[in-house]
């Protein structure tokens, strides 16, 4: 911002700038207002006198109430969490191995596996899902929560190990060396010295990888089938459509209640998120 | 270098299994005939399967419809995206919130928010502005051709999700560089715009190549957003809901292994133009 008068400021900065942050955010707002609307107002025609669009005069909790009374919402929300967290783990336990190895012992084939891990997080999951709902059904894994736990890493594992792979290689190496000539084992150097370091690049692979499950659609919309055993993103969308007629209310509720956890985690670690991804590509 | 190896197991293990096995798999069932509908095994078929594809004018349409879209939205992600990141980078009033706004289509949900538009685009019942967008609607195919809205919608939805991931990265990518070289190029240029193009861009250039990388991939795979915002109608056929319909609702292994095989010509397109554009980001980063 170079300085200049202040209305210039205003008219070609600010006003633009809360035009837009206004329009991004107007989704959510229209699904919380939705969702806080009674029935009766929700599905009044829009001629009827004192019709407020935008707003509501009688907020209800209503929708909230039928959610968890009515729907198996409570059992999406765990299996979400529940998938989320262990294939989580999962990716990033496989990542910090792989991410220290690459970005730090020499071996042959070194790079070319560094490369081929990554392009592997191009595959997309269109290609994947004919192939796995076959895996999937032989094994006899389909309707179980660990459907989705084995096929997440495919494109959790090779961000986390990219992104960590660059954490580690900001970690100066003389680091290391000094607790090796101290007599730390490779493994014990790795997990006393180079782990508590790069914290940041972990919460922020962490965060990644939590998000990107607990939002995936797809493979949970394939693999799962009874209403109890649904994760959020597929049991509001299947479960609150039926047919043509939308549960407006209880929908719009879910969508808000369904993605707390991780409006929670980004609004504790966003400015770890940056810090950990700008580490990584420094590297 | 034993411990190199050890250490790789877990990642190899899985991403093997769970990855290049498949994919294997998908290949050989799409020269069979296979189907869990049928009583014998998958049959070798050579390359009937494609050989029915190319002659499909609806594989075409979609072929067109999933190119466009990839492009479409990748140039716009991309430009949003180097704005979001170029404004998120200094310091301003109100920066949290406009942050905020810019991340959380990102975080939250696809599947939830797509609900969201989709009740802000076509609103279903009796709302105050219904007609209105009604009659955009209609204007809009009318005018363009049926299913015209409903591509205009995805586009815009994909947009707004996905230039919220490609600022915050490109946000990363200019806090690594360091500050010294922007203020060396103050003193050199007046022009904001000379800045941009002659050391902003080249400095952000492996985080560029992998942004566009990423929107393409998951432009040419986006099955999910369009599934939810169309329901998988015929209105917007891209490669991914034909495939799904034709895999999971209609039992077709074979037939649809093959459509989605059809996309890794493109893929592989892009993964070599961008390599030579740009220098792989594995190498680009040391």
């Amino acid at each position: 911002m170079v300085i200049e008068r202040p209305w210039k400021r205003w008219v070609y900065f600010y006003i633009p700038l809360t035009l837009f942050v206004i329009g991004t955010l107007f989704p959510f707002y229209w699904m919380l207002i939705t969702a806080i609307r009674p029935d009766a107002e929700l599905y009044r025609s829009w001629r009827a006198v004192n019709n407020a669009p935008f707003w509501t005069l009688h907020p209800t909790l209503e929708h909230f109430r039928d959610l968890f009374e009515k729907t198996t919402f409570p059992h999406w929300l765990w299996n979400t969490f529940f998938i989320a967290v262990i294939s989580t783990g999962i990716s990033l336990f496989c990542g910090l191995l792989a991410g220290y190895a690459l970005a730090r012992l020499k071996f042959p084939m070194a790079g070319a596996l560094g490369t081929s891990i990554f392009v592997t997080y191009l595959v997309p999951p269109t290609l994947l899902f004919i192939p796995l709902a076959d895996i999937i059904r032989n094994f006899q894994l389909g309707n179980t929560p660990w459907a989705l736990i084995l096929t997440y890493p495919t494109f959790l594992i090779p961000f986390c190990t990219w992104l960590l792979m660059g954490y580690f290689k900001t970690i100066p190496k003389e680091l290391e060396e000094c607790a090796r000539i101290d007599g730390a084992t490779r493994f014990g150097a790795m997990v006393r010295i180079i782990f508590p370091i790069a914290v940041p690049g972990i919460l922020s692979a962490g965060i990644f990888a939590f998000t990107l499950s607990w939002n995936e659609f797809i493979y949970a919309l394939v693999f799962l089938s009874s209403p109890e055993r649904k994760t959020v993103p597929v049991g509001v969308v299947s479960e609150m459509i039926r047919g043509d007629i939308y549960f407006w209310g209880q929908l719009m509720a879910g969508a808000l209640l369904g993605s707390i956890p991780v409006a929670l985690v980004y609004s504790f670690f966003v400015e770890y998120y940056v810090t950990g991804l700008t580490g990584s590509v420094k590297g | 270098m034993a411990t190199a190896y050890l250490l790789l197991a877990p990642a190899t293990v899985l991403l093997l299994g769970m990855l290049a096995y498949p994919l294997g798999w998908e290949v050989w069932i799409s020269f069979t005939d296979f189907s869990p509908l049928n009583d014998h095994g998958p049959r070798f078929v050579g390359l009937e399967n494609y050989r029915h594809l190319l002659a499909d004018a609806e594989f075409w349409r979609a072929v067109v419809v999933t190119v466009g879209f990839a492009a479409a939205t990748t140039l716009a992600k991309l430009a949003l995206g180097v704005a979001f990141a170029l404004l998120l980078a200094r310091p301003f009033r109100g920066r949290t919130l406009v942050f905020l706004a810019i991340f959380l289509p990102w975080a939250y949900p696809a599947s939830v928010s797509v609900i969201g538009w989709y009740w802000t685009l076509s609103p279903p019942i009796p709302t105050a502005y219904s007609p209105f967008m009604g009659t955009l609607k209609y204007t809009v195919d009318g005018a363009l051709g049926g299913g015209a809205w409903a591509f205009l919608s995805v586009t815009l939805f994909n947009i707004w999700r996905g230039s919220s991931f490609i600022g915050v990265f490109l946000l990363a990518g200019i806090n690594a560089v360091p500050p010294e070289l922007f203020e060396c190029a103050l003193l050199e240029s007046r022009s904001a715009w000379r800045r941009f193009w002659l050391v902003t861009v080249p400095l952000l250039r492996p985080f560029l190549a992998l942004a566009v990388f990423l929107s393409l991939t998951t432009a040419f795979a986006d099955l999910a957003n369009v599934w939810l915002l169309t329901a998988g109608r015929v209105v917007f056929p891209v490669v991914g809901t034909q495939a799904y319909w034709l895999a999971i609702k209609g039992g077709q292994f074979g037939p649809a292994s093959a459509l989605s095989l059809m996309l890794v010509p493109f893929l592989l397109a892009v993964l070599a133009l961008l390599f030579r554009a740009f220098d792989p980001p594995a190498e680009a980063r040391a």
